[in-house]
């Protein structure tokens, strides 16, 4: 396998060369400039040149005229979803644009997990409609044509192209120490499936009947095999409960100390603890000196020796460790100071595009970096220029309770739709009389550089917005820069309602940590359309 | 017998929309007919207000005591319906309804006066109990299901309430107990005269609730 990766080396980490299957990848809302940049200046071989969009949006990511440039530059566009979304409409291709249909919620099954860490199992209503094919059914026969779909199915049955959703959720329980994502195994979510109406609403603790003592959903860290029946973990670092009740500490995530300091927790510890102080994550050789290595099974100790808690395949030291009222991931300090990140504590820098240049020098940007996520990226540079006579409307952007995410699916619901009609940008009245609009107007909103302009309707309030600031919803699109692309769906299944993207004006601006793309600040000005 | 009524507890209602969707699912109810509808009074200001509304089925309804063709009657459980058959479209009742709650269809030749339709506090109508000539004229009829209105059923919040009015009450009254003041429906400083009596200067004590 790896002699199909690019064996090359473009940047360095720690001091060494490192090739780039061992470095960080393009983030999602960076593949412009994968596609776009010089070859010379990006940390890999040659430029994106496909793109498969699988359940996402082009139109939550900002820089819309270039996003158009780069999607009319790759040699293959793939959208996988069950709407054909704006990716299928925003570029002018003539070739080389696939849309498969996938399955929706209601045509499959299997387990599913909240942000809220729990896991819950959930039936096919109907099956799939058309040609939709289960996202699982798609990867599989992915994987099949770039030649290692066995390897991706080694321990998951597969019938008929479609892996068996139990056998996917068995893999990651036997893998995924690390989180405790481990102990929800398909028949205990099964198990609570059938019995929900015994589940406190406030607590979420089953009182009594098949799931007793269970919180719904097994919510991670549910430590250890599904054989040890962890209740899984209603709150984090809950000390007021011992770990093998869903209590737990803070993980010694950063080492035992830092700069001299120590950073295991000083003299408090979970109910129950039998180490009644801080102390690091549990290995093998902790188990040892402890004397804690005997209760393992001889079995467990022959997959636990030389291993740590999320190392061992066995579960066996998460187990002991819980024995005697120890969290596996250790006991330590919360860090409020992050000092691997490049502002250590937050502090606040001003916007790259902004209208208080009195606040630039007091609160600057980063400097441009060379190579970051393998892109150039920019900060400095773009915050040097004043673009606040030109452009002085702050633009922020947000959501609507009728619609989700870019909104093919909620604005093809007909009930949700007839809801919200209109993209607008709503508007202090100051600004708009100032610029001589009313209420119910279409407006070209225009920001500086390769920011887009956009036709949108005018909504004048009197306190909802400051003067100087307007704020629009990022869940239109199927317009773009004043052109209505609704031709250009597949017969029959364009959204009831379309609009231009916010994002298509949103411009340039990167997270120092994480390349989340700028979609609260930039500038703007607004006229009659 | 029951006599069902609707409650808005305008304390907890968020503007979500689920009661309106949720009944548009529930009836079928066509684009631009709005049988129930959340009213936010005051939007992005201070004090912000939203209620849903829809039709109250009220004890002495003025759209049926209006109806020139008598097409409106009330069932045993004190729901007001009316029969589409009869209905002539006149739109009378919209001018007696003090909540805006009867719809006009666009459909038919002669633009926006179809057959009236409205909140059947989902109990359908004069056709047999759950046939597909019931479905299709009124939507679905859950109290004949044993179910109550899906809108309140849907409510995330329990912002609005439907029932037999006595059990509303208890269920409000409680509420009210635990929040530990009275007063905090919508309409109170205007049944109460609380907007007028501040303006003269009388009663400063008075929450700004309306």
């Amino acid at each position: 396998m790896a002699a199909r990766f690019d064996q090359e080396s473009y940047e360095q980490v720690k001091g060494k060369p490192a090739k780039p299957m061992n470095t960080k990848g393009i983030p999602v809302s960076r593949w412009i400039d994968g596609v776009l940049e010089d070859k010379a200046k990006i940390a890999q071989k040659d430029n994106v040149r496909a793109m498969v969009f699988w359940g996402h949006v082009p139109n939550s990511q900002t820089r819309g005229p270039e996003m158009k440039t780069a999607m009319e530059k790759l040699d293959l566009l793939v959208v996988i979803d069950p709407y054909p979304t704006v990716s299928a409409v925003m570029h002018d291709r003539k070739d080389g644009v696939y849309l498969l249909p996938a399955a929706t919620q209601f045509e499959t099954y299997g387990s599913v997990t909240a942000s809220n860490r729990s896991l819950q199992w959930r039936d096919k209503v109907i099956e799939p409609l058309f040609e939709s094919l289960p996202d699982q059914t798609i990867m599989y026969k992915l994987a099949r044509k770039l030649g290692f779909g066995e390897q991706l199915c080694k321990h998951i049955k597969v019938n008929n192209d479609e892996p068996l959703i139990e056998d996917i959720t068995r893999e990651f329980n036997k893998g995924m120490w690390t989180i405790g994502y481990t102990g929800q195994s398909p028949e205990r979510l099964k198990l609570q499936q059938k019995n929900w109406h015994t589940f406190d609403f406030t607590s979420l603790e089953a009182k009594g009947g098949a799931c007793n003592g269970e919180y719904y959903g097994l919510p991670w860290p549910c430590w250890g095999t599904a054989d040890m029946k962890h209740p899984g973990t209603p709150n984090l670092y809950d000390m007021s409960k011992p770990v093998a009740k869903g209590g737990l500490t803070f993980r010694a995530r950063f080492g035992v100390e830092h700069n001299g300091v120590n950073l295991l927790a000083d003299g408090v510890y979970s109910k129950g603890s039998e180490i009644k102080d801080g102390y690091p994550e549990f290995t093998a050789d902790m188990l040892k000196k402890l004397g804690w290595w005997t209760d393992l099974t001889a079995e467990e100790k022959q997959l636990a020796e030389g291993k740590n808690w999320k190392t061992d395949r066995s579960g066996g030291i998460q187990r002991v460790a819980i024995k005697h009222g120890c969290a596996p991931f250790g006991n330590a300090r919360a860090r409020s100071v992050v000092w691997t990140f490049p502002d250590p504590v937050p502090i606040h820098r001003e916007a790259l595009y902004t209208s208080r240049r009195d606040l630039v020098s007091k609160y600057p940007t980063y400097a441009d970096r060379k190579s970051f996520y393998r892109l150039p990226t920019r900060y400095a540079s773009i915050q040097a220029k004043d673009y606040s006579k030109d452009y002085p409307l702050i633009m922020t952007s947000g959501r609507l309770v009728e619609y989700e995410g870019g909104g093919d699916e909620t604005r093809s619901n007909p009930w949700l739709a007839e809801l919200q009609q209109h993209m607008f940008a709503e508007i202090n009245i100051v600004d708009a009389n100032n610029a001589g609009i009313k209420h119910g107007d279409m407006i070209w909103v225009e920001s500086p550089e390769e920011g887009g302009r956009i036709k949108v309707m005018a909504k004048i309030t009197q306190e909802g917005m400051a003067p100087g600031v307007i704020w629009m919803p990022f869940h239109f699109g199927g317009h773009f820069q004043g052109r209505d692309l609704r031709s250009k769906y597949p017969t029959g299944s364009d959204p009831y309602i379309l609009g231009e993207a916010c994002n298509t004006a949103f411009t340039y601006g990167y997270d120092s940590v994480t390349q989340m793309q700028e979609t609260k600040v930039s500038l703007c000005r607004i006229s009659r359309a | 017998m029951a006599r069902m009524k609707f409650l808005l507890d305008a304390k907890r209602c968020i503007e979500c929309n689920g009661c309106v969707t949720a009944c548009k699912n529930e009836n079928n109810i066509p684009w631009g007919v709005n049988r129930r509808r959340v009213v936010t009074i005051d939007d992005g200001s201070p004090g912000e207000r939203s209620i849903s509304v829809a039709c109250m089925h009220c004890s002495d309804a003025p759209c049926k005591a209006v109806c020139p063709v008598d097409c409106f009657y009330v069932t045993d459980d004190g729901v007001v319906l009316h029969d589409k058959d009869i209905c002539i479209g006149c739109g009378y009742c919209f001018f007696a309804c003090p909540f805006g709650a009867p719809q006009f269809p666009k459909d038919g030749a002669f633009g926006d006066r179809g057959k009236m339709d409205k909140c059947t506090f989902c109990a359908g109508g004069p056709e047999p109990d759950n046939s597909a000539a019931e479905y299709q004229k009124y939507g679905r009829n859950r109290l004949a299901e044993g179910k109550l209105p899906l809108c309140a059923e849907m409510c995330a919040t329990k912002a609005l309430i439907a029932g037999d009015g006595d059990t509303v009450a208890d269920i409000y009254r409680e509420r009210v107990a635990y929040r530990g003041a009275a007063g905090l429906s919508w309409g109170w400083g205007t049944a109460y005269g609380g907007r007028q009596r501040r303006a003269r200067g009388v009663d400063n004590k008075t929450s700004s609730q309306d």
